[in-house]
Order: structure tokens, then C-alpha cells, then sequence
């Protein structure tokens, strides 16, 4: 490979383990509404594929080990994935330990990306063969993925009833489009649609500042409190292998194992599952909390890693919630990447190797012992000084910006449409994967339903 | 600890503030439209004015985006209040 683009590749990794260092200390940013538009906008900058591939690596493992930041300092969830772990973590802070917490879930973590990179790269090469069978039938695994969603979810009836008037809806606006010449007939709106899923909770939520009824819930008299305790002071460069104990590795590693075996699975259901089953036999609350915090930041990592890289360099086709989600700018990002030829067909299984373990050592590197060490200083850093009105705005205006970029100013319109759709739905517990499953059957499906 | 939470919390508020809480934290609402604003026009004006060929309108977009990001951060302060706990 390149010289130049191994430069790049680190400047990448560098600038995306700070970057989601503090936007996973933000509490409140679900994973994909802030991984998904940057990389997406990183993708269709023209950026070569392997500086993609290692920009997302890094950023999705600084991710998720300062999400946990705001769980152990404060006790509210730094990203959705990050929910499953408050409880346990305040059991540490209730007896006293919440220094425990932190570094018990950032080596953890470590772990999971330890163990989720070579057996990622290995079980990827083992499904290899199955791709072609796979692009095939692309279609009917979509609708497949949305209904087993469905049944998966917390609410089974009101997941499967929305699949058809959702991808109605998505049809609908690209035939609209079609219809009034905002587009050419060649081309499929997908990007904005997808970014507008992602928005949706928080487009309904803003709307619902000005629905009488609605508004009284929201309003509030006083600032959020944030309650934070002083780091611990640890010496030296730290050591995960020292942090944890032998059961404390084992469980973590044996978690991460089947965390990347159940790449297609949700990850905060698998983390929430198996994270309470690894540690439910233990009786002391200290020690529980303990294996399964550490358990489960490992689990929930390795998903992330396996989510990725299995479907990306196995099949092309983004079959796992993490790729379909905040890694899907890999698989589809419409000019420069559509399922037909993207990461997976301009890199061979080889080309992955350098620009992963690059990401991944990069974002170790800078992000474990920071987290380890300057927890509460990160997070009083991000919390005084960066608002939720000018995240919020951040993440409104790449939409909006992507939109138009994609099918001019009346996509805006359609996108705060599908957002308005997607959060009320989102709110009655239809989750992403089954949203993001039914945006990529949309065609597929709207035509089965014509009689 | 200095003050009691609920002395801090009283005299952060200001006269005519409307506060809410959006998406796990709390915001001013004007602020919070201000900001929403702000940003569009930082990311859409970056897209629109610069030069019709790619990447140009697609990075100084993004450029647009950052500067707004920036700006909103500096006249928009967070609504937390911070505690410490004594450990």
C-alpha cells in the first residue's frame, strides 16, 4: 500500500479518536446519528477506501470507550448502547466504588476489541463463499431482517404492522420525486431517508415543543443536574490485564467471543442478555457489577467491531444492525458507493488488515489510558463546554445539508417527513433495525403488496 | 459542597427562560431554535455558495457545518449543573 495513504490512514484514525472521544462524552448521542452522517459525509468526499475503513475503526472504538465516561462519572448513558450498564454502575457508586466503574468497563472494552478484530477477520474469510448466494437473495433477507426485528422488539404487533406503511411512504416520496422531475428516474433517494430515521426521535421531540399538550411534560424549571465524583489518581500507563481479574478476562473475552458469532444479532439486546447471564450467579453486589460491567462494555465492542467488518468484508450486503445502521455509509452512500460496488468489492480481504489494525491501535492508544486516567476531567471538559443546543444544531444542519445534496430543497421536506414518521413510530418501540430494514426493501416490498 | 443544589439550580435560571428537555437533556428552547438555524444556514450556505464542481460544495459544507458548530458553542452555554460528590 501506499505511503501517502498509510499517512492519511493515521491522520484518520487520530482525528477520529478525539473527535468521538468528546462526542461520546456527550450524554445523549445515540451511536448512529452521529457516526453515520460523518462518515457518510467522509465517503463522498472521495476519500481512498482503506482511510474510510480506518477512520470508522477508530471512531467507533473511541466511541464506545468514552461513552461509558458519563455512565461511571455521572450515571446517565453517554449513547444508547451505553443504557444496559447505568444500573450496574450504580450499584458501584452506590457502595462506594465508582472508580471501579470506569475502569473496569474501559478495559473491558479493550478486551472486546482485542479478541473481535482476529476473529472478525478469521469467521469473515470463513463466510466468504456464501456472498454470492447471499446478493442474490438481498431482497428477501431485507424483509426477512424487518420481520424478525419486529418479533425480536420489545413491541412485536406495532413493528410488523409499520413495515408495509413505511416502506410505502419511502416508495412513495421517491416516486413523487420522480413524478415532478426533482430527480432523474435513475436515481434512488436512500441517504437522506436513512439520515432522516436517525433524526426522527429527535425531530419529534423538537415539534413537540410546540404542541400545547405536549409541552408541558418537556418543560423544566431548573438546569439538569450532574452529580460527578473526583478520578481516582492511577500511575503510569494502565493495564487492562491488571484492572481486571482472571474471571473478570474470562467472562469478558468468552462474551466478546459470542458477541462476534451473533454479529447479525441487536447488540443491546445481546449485551443486555448476556451480560446478566455471565454474572448472575455471583452474590456479592460489588463483584457482580463488576463482571457484568466489564462483561458487557466488552460484549458490546466486539459487536461493534464484528457488526462491521463481518458483513462488510464477507458480503458486501450490510446484514448486521451495526452495519445497516451507523456503518452502513460502507456499504451505500449513493453516488460513490450502492450494494454492487462498495468497501466490499474494492478491497480484497487483505487490504483490511493494515487499515483496522491501524484504527484500532490508534484509538486504543490515545483513547484507553485518557479514559482510564482523565475521566471526570473529560467529562467536566464536554459538559461545560460544549451544549446540547450546538450538538443538536450540528446534527440538524448535516441533515439538512445532506438532503438537499441528494434530491434538492423539496428532500428537505421529505426528509422531515420520513423523520416525523419514523420517531412517532421510533417512540412506540419500532426500533432502527426494523426501520432500516423495511428503507432497504422499500421497492421490493411496495411492488409484492400490488394486487 | 458550596451551595445546595436547589440555591444553584434557582439562581441559574434567568428571567423569561424557557427551558425543556429534548433528547436526554435540557435546553432553552430559543437557543435551541437559534442554534437549529444557525446551523442550516452554516451547512446549506456552505453547500450553495461554493463552486459547482465535486467536492467543492460537499467539503465547504461540511466547513460550514464546523463554523456553526463553533459559533453556536461559544453564544450557547449548557444547562447542566455540575456537583461534586465527595468520595
Amino acid at each position: 500500500m501506499d505511503f501517502i495513504v498509510v499517512v492519511q490512514m493515521v491522520v484518520a484514525a487520530v482525528v477520529a479518536a478525539i473527535l468521538y472521544t468528546i462526542i461520546g462524552v456527550a450524554p445523549g448521542t445515540d451511536e448512529t446519528a452521529v457516526l453515520a452522517p460523518i462518515t457518510l459525509a467522509i465517503v463522498l468526499m472521495g476519500v481512498h477506501p482503506a482511510v474510510i475503513l480506518c477512520f470508522f475503526i477508530s471512531a467507533i472504538i473511541a466511541k464506545k470507550l468514552t461513552d461509558s465516561i458519563p455512565v461511571a462519572v455521572a450515571g446517565i448513558p453517554g449513547g444508547v448502547m451505553a443504557a444496559p450498564m447505568v444500573e450496574h454502575a450504580v450499584v458501584l457508586k452506590a457502595h462506594g466504588r465508582p472508580d471501579l466503574s470506569m475502569r473496569k468497563m474501559a478495559s473491558g472494552s479493550v478486551i472486546g476489541t482485542l479478541v473481535a478484530v482476529p476473529v472478525s477477520l478469521f469467521l469473515a474469510s470463513a463466510l466468504v463463499p456464501l456472498a454470492p448466494v447471499i446478493k442474490v437473495y438481498a431482497n428477501q433477507l431485507f424483509l426477512f431482517g424487518a420481520v424478525f426485528l419486529a418479533l425480536m422488539a420489545r413491541e412485536k404487533v406495532v413493528s410488523l404492522l409499520s413495515i408495509i406503511p413505511f416502506a410505502l411512504l419511502i416508495q412513495g416520496l421517491r416516486h413523487l420525486y420522480w413524478g415532478i422531475e426533482a430527480v432523474p428516474k435513475t436515481t434512488t433517494v436512500f441517504t437522506s431517508f436513512f439520515l432522516g430515521i436517525t433524526i426522527g426521535p429527535m425531530i419529534v421531540n423538537i415539534l413537540e415543543l410546540f404542541v400545547s399538550s405536549k409541552r408541558k411534560e418537556l418543560l423544566r424549571y431548573s438546569y439538569k443536574e450532574i452529580t460527578m465524583r473526583e478520578d481516582a489518581k492511577i500511575k503510569g500507563i494502565p493495564n487492562p490485564f491488571k484492572i481486571l481479574d482472571r474471571k473478570e478476562i474470562a467472562s469478558s473475552t468468552l462474551g466478546s467471543l459470542i458477541g462476534c458469532l451473533t454479529f447479525f444479532m441487536s447488540p443491546v439486546g445481546m449485551t443486555i442478555f448476556l451480560g446478566e447471564t455471565l454474572a448472575s450467579r455471583i452474590k456479592d453486589p460489588i463483584q457482580k457489577a463488576a463482571r457484568a460491567i466489564s462483561t458487557m462494555d466488552a460484549l458490546t465492542n466486539a459487536t461493534y467491531v464484528s457488526g462491521t467488518l463481518i458483513p462488510l468484508i464477507a458480503l458486501g450486503v450490510p446484514l448486521s444492525p451495526m452495519a445497516i445502521g451507523p456503518a452502513n455509509a460502507l456499504f451505500n452512500a449513493p453516488p460513490r458507493f450502492t450494494l454492487e460496488k462498495n468497501l466490499h468489492h474494492v478491497m480484497s480481504t487483505g487490504d483490511y488488515i493494515l487499515p483496522v489494525l491501524i484504527g484500532a491501535a490508534i484509538a486504543l492508544a490515545i483513547t484507553y489510558p485518557i479514559t482510564v486516567k482523565y475521566s471526570t476531567k473529560i467529562c467536566r471538559f464536554v459538559f461545560r463546554l460544549v451544549s446540547h443546543e450546538a450538538l443538536l444544531g450540528l446534527f440538524f444542519g448535516l441533515v439538512v445539508m445532506l438532503a438537499y445534496m441528494e434530491a434538492g430543497f423539496i428532500n428537505i421536506w421529505g426528509v422531515m417527513l420520513v423523520a416525523l414518521v419514523a420517531g412517532t413510530i421510533n417512540r412506540w418501540g419500532v426500533n432502527y433495525g426494523v426501520q432500516f430494514m423495511t428503507l432497504y426493501c422499500a421497492a421490493y416490498l411496495s411492488k409484492l403488496v400490488v394486487f | 459542597m458550596s451551595a445546595l443544589p436547589e440555591q444553584k439550580a434557582a439562581a441559574a435560571v434567568r428571567e423569561g427562560q424557557v427551558l425543556a428537555e429534548v433528547w436526554e437533556d435540557v435546553v432553552d428552547v430559543k437557543e435551541l431554535l437559534l442554534s437549529l438555524l444557525i446551523s442550516t444556514v452554516g451547512a446549506l450556505g456552505g453547500y450553495i455558495a461554493a463552486p459547482n464542481t465535486p467536492p467543492y460544495p460537499l467539503v465547504c459544507g461540511l466547513i460550514g457545518s464546523v463554523v456553526a458548530f463553533v459559533v453556536c458553542a461559544v453564544l450557547f452555554k449548557p444547562k447542566r449543573n455540575l456537583i461534586d460528590e465527595e468520595v
